[in-house]
């Protein structure tokens, strides 16, 4: 007898049951729905019991709730579900971090979850603990092989799951989806980038731990092998981020920019700065009205989220995003490869949010935040 | 000395809901008099499909006053100051188009709120969000919900499907505010 029901809605308030010896715990959760379709790793109660207590004790501490199902997040499922995704404890700060992130009400998880849209959240580690923790900002950084990288992104996706019931055809209904979907979290080549690590940028320090979380399709890589300079390099990037195809071009929003190592050295020794970065590719990107409209061919019955400041005018460029601030900017990847990546974000719907681990100490002259949150 | 486990402990990875049921606002006994609210999501078409639905309700019925809103974001819940002006306005509300993921969580729960506060008011969604809508409003607690469900899709159709749309809205929306649904 375990006492719980098959997946619903209204589950969930026992956390703790018992099946007899012998039983097949992969299958047992398989059975019950409780895994992303991969094998999780059953939870014991000393593996729960580690990850509470790494993440401050206080089992029944409410963190957050998460939509659209907005189940509760204790401490304790938070921890369950780490242990199910493959998590070690000393990851837990993160995974933590990242949910406060991604809760935040500018975020939007409600709409990010139900979306028919492809998007999840990119979660970015930045700051000393991802070294510490061993994560991947390298060679192959948004791929498979690094279990930090892997587990924390499967737990931020398992508790939007169970926590949240963003079940596919249930409560989330993506069209298509993308396998970041499993998971989606990498950290930045602090160590190996020319410029300064993008925390920092945004008014952190180097010595402090932060998530960026961003509602993001899957990463589209962009290939220059030929230029040698910044325009040259840049101007391959304007042509990824400019397709009409993607949220951004209709929906403006935020995206992301991540450089990797030998494009950003090369265009480091110009002399460029990440500002001079993002203030090119948003000067240079986007799309004639003409092309947004389809030249009226449908009619004048277009999009109407397109911001009131840009002239409907044939030739008016409208922008991808409405600022380069709009424009987060990384630095990735191994040493070898003149390869970048754009990543498209949802659209206005959303809100990236950044935010530091663990503690928060007020600064004076750093970001301004609530909670330790900023909403960017 | 050997050790029997008995069980094996199980976890339920889930999660409590805190949410209780609350139940609709009263319905109403007729159109006539009232004051309409109508609030337009922003998505495509659906100031084309709400436009139209509701010159054929101002054709049946004597409203005492017809109020449009528009909400900034489809994909977000409307500004809660939004749903307070709204729910000060009018007496019944019409709202649209749940259509989209995003878009029909937020219309549902839209209009969650404002029967809570004491609105009569019909979602419009369409067919291929009817199992959204009926998790949604479970899991916000007001099951009791009906949604107005129009075929799918809405956007890149043709006027005379859009026609067919504006007429199960206005059957239907009528039948959800009276409560005959």
């Amino acid at each position: 007898m375990d006492g719980f029901t098959e997946r619903d809605l209204h589950g969930g308030a026992e956390t703790r049951g018992s099946v007899p010896p012998g039983t097949d715990l992969i299958e047992w959760y398989y059975e019950r729905g409780f895994t992303d379709g991969l094998p999780v790793v059953p939870p014991t109660p000393e593996k729960v019991a580690a990850c509470i207590t790494a993440l401050g004790g206080d089992a029944q501490f409410e963190e957050c709730r998460v939509a659209p199902r907005w189940g509760v997040l204790t401490r304790e499922v938070l921890a369950i579900n780490m242990v199910l995704a493959g998590c070690r404890p000393e990851y837990a700060p993160v995974v933590r971090a990242a949910m406060l992130a991604i809760t935040d009400r500018a975020f939007n998880l409600n709409g990010v979850q139900a979306t028919t849209h492809v998007a999840s959240p990119l979660i970015i580690v930045n700051g000393p603990l991802a070294a510490e923790i061993g994560m991947n900002g390298g060679c192959n950084a948004f791929g498979s092989g690094n279990r930090a990288n892997a587990t924390i992104g499967r737990a931020v996706r398992l508790i939007m799951l169970n926590v949240g019931g963003g079940w596919p055809a249930e409560l989330d209904k993506s069209t298509l989806g993308h396998p970041g979907k499993y998971s989606y979290c990498v950290t930045e080549n602090e160590a190996q980038s020319p410029f300064a690590p993008y925390h920092v940028e945004k008014g952190y320090a180097a010595t402090d731990s932060t998530v960026f979380a961003i509602a993001a399709e899957a990463p589209h890589s962009v290939t220059d092998h030929q230029c040698n300079d910044p325009e040259g390099i840049l101007d391959t990037m304007c042509s990824a981020m400019s397709t009409i195809g993607s949220n951004n071009a209709v929906l403006g929003g935020h995206c992301v920019v991540v450089l990797g190592l030998e494009h950003a050295n090369t265009i480091a020794q110009h002399g460029w700065t990440r500002s001079d970065i993002r203030n090119y590719l948003w000067m240079h990107s986007g799309n004639a009205f003409r092309l947004i409209s389809r030249d009226h061919r449908y009619g004048k019955v277009y999009n109407r989220n397109l911001p009131k400041w840009v002239k409907r005018d044939p030739d008016s460029r409208i922008p991808i995003v409405p600022s380069a601030d709009n424009i987060h900017l990384f630095v990735m990847g191994g040493e070898a490869g003149r390869f970048s990546v754009f990543i498209p974000g949802w659209g206005h719907m959303n809100t990236p949010v950044l935010r530091s681990i663990g503690p928060v100490e007020a600064k004076p002259g750093g970001p301004v935040c609530i909670d330790g949150t900023c909403a960017l | 000395m050997l050790t029997t486990i008995d069980t094996l402990t199980v976890y339920d990875p889930r999660g409590a809901l805190r949410q209780s049921v609350t139940p609709t606002a009263p319905r109403i006994t007729a159109l006539a008099g009232l004051r309409l609210g109508v609030l337009d999501n922003s998505k495509w078409n659906a100031n084309k499909l709400l436009r139209g639905s509701l010159a054929s309700l101002k054709a049946q019925h004597e409203f005492a006053a017809v109020n449009y809103y528009v909400k900034h974001s489809f994909s977000k819940d409307a500004a809660p100051e939004l749903i307070q002006q709204i729910a000060a306005e009018c007496d019944i509300v019409l709202t649209a188009i749940g259509d989209c993921g995003s878009c029909c969580s937020c219309c549902v729960r839209d209009g969650i709120a404002l029967e809570q506060l004491g609105v009569p008011s019909a979602v419009i969604i369409t067919t291929e969000f009817l199992r959204e809508t009926k998790l949604t409003r479970a899991a916000i607690g007001m099951p009791g919900l009906q949604p107005v469900v129009i075929d799918h899709p809405i956007s890149s159709i043709t006027d005379a499907e859009m026609q067919a749309r504006m007429a199960q809205v206005v059957a239907q929306a009528q039948q959800v505010w009276l409560g005959a649904a």
